[in-house]
């Protein structure tokens, strides 16, 4: 079997064995993306010659038994809104088309640390905005199960990367769903972390109090050990918690409970199905499960079209051309600045920070960001009354399998709703993961995703294999290489 | 949505918008702000001292005041479009 087929313990095994090395490895990656990347644009750029000399590295490191973990020498693609330093980070914006960050993320330290290398930096939509890699000021990034559709977004470029095998594993980041959506279009695992549990410091701000950095990976253990190399508290990050886990049983004694509101209205029978297979198997097992109802999530859009753009257009306020990144020339500074903004931010971008400066303009601040606010934290209240009755929550990931590119560009409404499903556990805070379990009528992907309370992400990753491990679902795209 | 100006909300956002962008968001705007109308049928507690920044934590945790190692002053400057002894260079802030 391709190196670049395996998990990152069977890597790992072969590598301590001494019957491959990370730099064959390394190798295997660059000639996957060599052939995708005209097809698919998952990355933005490629890191093949500046790691080569870290992937020998590490294979001295096992050669002399002296490798330093799980991620010695395992390929990793990072999303371009994760700051590494001495290299790009553009965020697929025009505003920083140029900017060269000059400090390591932390989540980049920590696998520093860990001596993973990396592939290269992957494309998003804009600044993270956008659920179809669409968005991107670089142009968009194609599915690889089908190049007709798109990979999901925001870090579709991550998930089109890992899918073509052109990295073992990749760093997404998730405001609204935005690991698990495009992980779910590509058959991939994709998990959001407990809020707080991954340092944001090094990640360019979207949403502060939804923004959450994680891995998509071909099956949860991968997820599992990079999960466990980049959390952890961090005195950078504000917001930063300890990462206190608190274990629930993942056994048979485990309650389900399935969210009756995201499997109505709204929900395709195909995305209803994926999940009513799961829990048919669930039941076999001798799992309890119930339905259960969270009245507020069919308001969540609603919720998150408030919060997230009015923390954006604070976030990207900073984007002034003064510091960093574009600048318009204006006969004024402020002339400059209105210039500078016009020019470096796409449609999306500009629409989300208009709707957030208009939420929490004088006058409307309560009708708007003020009511989201107290909505959010009733909504946090349903989750936590829930949590007291199960153990795990499911449902599909996604309303629908991937969509064609160009399906939903014009009606950002329609686009928004592709979340549905996936924002009420940035709002609440919680673990979340999608786990891919089978295909559509078209032969693209679908996913079921599980959420648990806080600071149970061990846990809920525990529970996820045993799902993943009777779905048995084959996470590799046929055709690509056609 | 009569009250929704968006030449004021561009200026507030210091954005220069084109004729055409105004329309579009306008309307863009409109369609999204109306979705939202759903939360105005929630009754909430109006306390808005219970509102968090954090979904999980009450309070933030705060860190020794000690000092670290923070970025050089080159390196602050390196991304700047315009710098000069050791400064960001603007425009006027007035003609």
């Amino acid at each position: 079997m391709e190196l670049k087929n395996l998990s990152i313990r069977q890597l790992n095994n072969l590598f301590v064995d001494k019957k491959a090395k990370p730099s064959e490895l390394y190798s295997d990656i660059f000639d996957a993306s060599a052939s995708s990347e005209s097809l698919l644009h998952a990355h933005l750029s490629l890191f093949e010659e500046k790691n080569l000399e870290n992937a020998k590295n590490s294979d001295k490191r096992f050669e002399k038994g002296e490798s330093t973990g799980l991620l010695d020498g395992i390929p990793i693609a990072i999303k371009d809104n994760i700051n590494i330093k001495g290299e790009l980070t553009t965020c697929s914006s025009k505003m920083l088309s140029n900017y060269r960050s000059p400090y390591n993320a932390t989540v980049i330290e920590k696998l520093n640390n860990e001596n993973a290398l990396y592939t290269g930096k992957t494309n998003l939509d804009e600044f993270a905005m956008g659920s179809s890699t669409e968005n991107s000021a670089f142009g968009l990034t194609k599915n690889p199960w089908n190049t007709d559709y798109v990979p999901g977004g925001s870090s579709g470029g991550s998930a089109a990367s890992v899918s073509a095998r052109s990295s073992i594993g990749a760093l997404g980041s998730d405001t609204g769903g935005s690991i698990r959506q495009p992980a779910a279009f590509c058959g991939l695992v994709g998990f959001k972390p407990t809020y707080g549990t991954v340092s944001r410091y090094g990640l360019i701000a979207f949403a502060s109090s939804l923004d959450q950095i994680g891995p998509i990976t071909k099956n949860v253990d991968d997820a599992r050990i990079i999960y466990n190399a980049i959390s952890g508290h961090d005195a950078l990050d504000a917001t930063s918690i300890d990462n206190n886990q608190t274990n629930i049983p993942f056994d048979k004694s485990a309650k389900i409970g399935v969210i009756k509101e995201l499997m109505e209205d709204g929900i395709s029978d195909e995305s209803r199905n994926e999940v009513s297979k799961v829990l048919e198997n669930l039941k076999k097992q001798g799992y309890q499960i119930k339905e259960v109802s969270l009245p507020l999530i069919k308001l969540s859009i609603s919720i998150y079209y408030l919060i997230a753009p009015a923390e954006c257009s604070a976030n990207l306020a900073r984007f002034d051309g003064v510091r960093y990144g574009l600048r318009v020339e204006g006969k004024t500074s402020y002339e400059m600045m209105q210039n500078t903004r016009a020019e470096g931010f796409g449609d999306e971008v500009k629409r989300r920070i208009l709707l957030g400066t208009y939420a929490l303009s004088a006058g409307y601040y309560d009708e708007y960001y003020g009511k989201a606010l107290r909505a959010r934290k009733k909504m946090i209240d349903e989750f936590s009354n829930i949590f007291n009755d199960v153990d795990y929550l499911i449902s599909p990931t996604t309303p629908t399998a991937a969509f064609k590119a160009g399906e939903k560009t014009s009606n950002p409404l329609e686009m928004y709703m592709s979340d549905l499903c996936t924002i009420p556990a940035n709002l609440a805070g919680l673990p979340a993961i999608s786990i891919p379990t089978g295909l559509s009528k078209e032969k693209l992907p679908l996913g079921v995703q599980i959420m648990s309370k806080p600071l149970t992400d061990l846990s809920l990753l525990n529970f996820s294999e045993i799902i993943e491990k009777e779905v048995d679902f084959n996470t590799s795209p046929e055709g690509l290489e056609k | 949505m009569s009250d929704f100006d968006i030449k004021n909300i561009a200026k507030l956002a210091s954005i220069n918008l084109s004729a055409e962008e105004q329309e579009k968001l306008t309307n863009d705007l409109s369609i999204i702000l109306e979705h939202v109308q759903a939360l105005s049928s929630l009754e909430l507690d109006t306390n808005i001292e219970d509102v968090f920044i954090h979904p999980l934590e009450k309070e933030l945790k705060l860190v020794e005041d000690i000092e670290i190692d923070s970025l050089t002053h080159e390196e602050a400057l390196s991304n700047a479009p315009e710098s000069k002894d050791g400064k960001f260079v603007v425009p006027p802030s007035m003609e």
